[in-house]
């Protein structure tokens, strides 16, 4: 590659752009565009609103997650218990509203609150008693899901009420509920990362925790509502994939973390805290979802979408490195 | 813009490397889609070759896919969702849960698509609940295989046999194993009620899991009389760990499945026996009768395809006439 020059005009205002205004890569979207035309072209079955709405019905859990994975890798921590609670939530959610029998909106709440218990624990824990990020989420991965098996006894807990099964079967306008709900959730954190007070303090956070103490921001209170969050989103995603199947199951969000994590660094998130959006998250999930629906549709086998999946984030992150690298030798 | 032109070319250029391994599908009329949980595993492999040599005969276009493993419930609901964008005619599907795949299944019979259960882990119930019905069920008899295989431990010990025998589940929550355990257990009290199911504990599907188990066991129950694993690799997890406390010739092991590993091992005389399914011959019947469904016959409800217990009498005399689809 030769070294680039300045270059005015309309490339360089996409660059500034980009990445000063709307915070992310825009090699992940040139990406995304490129992956979805090469798609399209091989399988006739990829452009239509109905394969769309399929795409993002397929990526609202782990859109969800990775949105809370941002946020927490954003501020220089990390939460490995996601999918877990991910699973716990919508066994919850369940067991209230079938075994108890309570009305829809207290099951729905009930997702959303065992989520926040497990993330408000692990906050405590990583800011109270000085353990590590990563030892105490993946401690909570294992007691969520153990949880998630006992309250469920390790079987699906079927038959909710129709409100909650409207939640995630329903299609207003066409369009099914769990891509409504995802779409709004990521509008909400996109804003409030890029443009709150909330937002910045958590890339503050993750740039630098001295200076972001210095600055006068409570970390260890700002770290804790952080990870409440995170298991509040985990808690979401739950309840909707919960709602689609009608069920809770104790093995629903397995190794979700991982891949979330995935969708927020492909989108441009520092593994080390300090930069991130959720748009970029957002285009990271998606990259994930065209390249898992695009091979489904050319029905090439799942491992294969393994190794792709792979390969992209490495790729992205060896990209993102040679322009920081450029950079800083100019 | 030169310089990024090149970079996304060699973005482009490694996914176009990663997509080599798809060639481009054109949509077939009268397709049939077949959804299995995992290829991962010899029963599922013999299972879709069933298929292939099922559609090669009835002349029929199929194509299968599979989720990442036996426990990826989302993924493979979402795989048939994408499946249903090829508008199959018939969609056969070996769901991981009895409800992971509602919502598929629903949108599938509202496109007038027919939905077949490969394997048997629908539940009537839920079913009836949703409003989904299936044009056929075909599966092996789960509870009759874990009955085989007391058949089978009494036969070898004798009805007034006496001691503790250790019962190795699959996986929590799943039918399949539940169903084999169950069937075991309820069929040794009847023919041997002496001897007792000390244990009854989950091993995940997995052989390294079953091995554990059986160490811990032993401990407690040095006088183990026999063990029943709900699938072959943890039989054979069992065997490993029973071979390794020196009691290979006290504890008769028995497996479900009849995978090549266990026909290798019973040949070699360490497991004792494994109830063989046939999944072989599963996959070929059921390409076979949705191909009859849609041709406007009528078709049993519930199709059982019969298991055989496999020993090493059976397997060295080599006469018994299923043993072909043994695979």
């Amino acid at each position: 590659m030769t070294h680039e020059t300045a270059q005015p005009g309309l490339w360089a205002w996409a660059q500034r752009t980009s990445v000063e205004q709307l915070h992310i890569r825009l090699e992940s979207f040139i990406v995304l565009i490129v992956l979805s035309t090469v798609m399209a072209v091989l399988s006739p079955f990829f452009l239509s609103l109905s394969n769309f709405l399929n795409i993002l019905l397929a990526t609202s859990t782990i859109g969800v997650l990775a949105i809370a994975a941002t946020y927490v890798i954003g501020s220089g921590g990390l939460d490995l218990s996601l999918g877990s609670v991910m699973g716990l939530s919508g066994v919850a959610g369940a067991y209230v509203a079938v075994n108890l029998g309570a009305p829809s909106p207290i099951g729905l709440a009930a997702c959303i609150l065992a989520g926040a218990a497990a993330g408000y624990v692990n906050g405590q824990l990583i800011t109270r008693a000085f353990v590590p990020a990563f030892i105490v989420t993946l401690g909570m991965l294992g007691l969520a899901r153990g949880l998630a098996l006992v309250i469920s006894d390790g079987r699906v807990i079927y038959g909710l009420p129709a409100v909650m099964v409207y939640v995630g079967q329903g299609r207003p306008l066409g369009i099914p509920m769990p891509v409504i709900i995802f779409v709004v959730t990521a509008i909400v954190a996109h804003c409030v990362l890029a443009y709150s007070k909330f937002g910045r303090h958590t890339m503050a956070l993750g740039d630098s925790e001295s200076a972001a103490r210095a600055a006068g921001i409570r970390v260890e209170r700002h770290r804790r509502v952080l990870y409440t969050l995170s298991g509040a989103l985990a808690g979401l995603a739950g309840m909707l994939f919960m709602a689609r199947i009608n069920s809770g199951d104790p093995t629903a969000g397995l190794n979700y973390e991982l891949t979330a994590i995935t969708a927020a660094i492909i989108g441009g998130t520092n593994l080390f805290g300090g930069r991130g959006s959720i748009l970029g998250t957002m285009i990271g999930a998606l990259i994930m979802g065209v390249l898992q629906n695009g091979l489904n549709l050319l029905a090439v086998q799942s491992y294969y979408q393994q190794m792709a999946i792979g390969a992209v984030l490495i790729l992205a992150v060896f990209i993102d490195q040679y322009q920081v690298r450029k950079e800083s030798r100019v | 813009m030169q310089p990024f032109v090149a970079k996304i070319n060699r973005f482009t250029l490694t996914l176009g490397v990663a997509m080599a391994f798809a060639a481009p599908a054109i949509a077939e009329d009268g397709e049939y889609g077949v959804l299995m949980k995992t290829l991962a595993n010899p029963f599922w492999g013999a299972m879709s070759q069933g298929v292939e040599d099922g559609a090669k005969e009835a002349g029929v276009k199929y194509f299968l896919q599979a989720a990442e493993s036996d426990q990826a419930a989302e993924p493979q609901l979402n795989l048939c969702n994408t499946m249903l964008e090829r508008k199959p005619v018939a969609m056969i599907t070996a769901a991981i849960n009895s409800t992971n795949l509602l919502p598929c299944l629903k949108a599938a019979q509202d496109a007038g698509i027919k939905v077949v259960d490969l394997d048997g882990n629908l539940d009537q119930a839920v079913l009836d609940k949703e409003g989904i019905k299936i044009t056929f069920r075909i599966g092996s008899d789960n509870v009759a295989a874990g009955g085989q295989g007391a058949d089978y431990l009494v036969e070898k010990l004798g009805k007034d046999a006496k001691g503790p025998v250790l019962v190795i589940e699959g996986l929590s929550g799943n039918v399949t194993g539940q169903r084999r355990a169950q069937g075991f257990a309820a069929r040794l009290k009847e023919l041997a009620p002496g001897l007792e199911v000390v244990a009854s504990l989950p091993g995940d599907w997995d052989r390294g899991k079953a091995a554990s188990i059986t160490n811990d066991i032993l401990t407690r129950n040095p006088d183990l009389v026999g063990i029943f694993a709900a699938n072959d690799g943890m039989a054979l997890g069992a065997v490993e760990a029973v071979y390794a406390a020196g009691k290979g010739d006290q504890v008769t092991i028995i497996g479900v499945d009849g995978n090549s590993d266990a026909v290798k091992s019973i040949k070699d005389g360490r497991l004792n026996a494994s109830v063989a399914q046939l999944p072989y011959l599963v996959g070929k019947q059921a390409v076979e009768n949705v191909k009859k469904a849609i041709a406007g016959e009528s078709i049993t409800a519930d199709i059982a395809v019969p298991t055989l217990v496999l020993t090493k009498d059976v397997l060295d005399a080599g006469k018994e006439p299923m043993l072909q689809y043994v695979k």
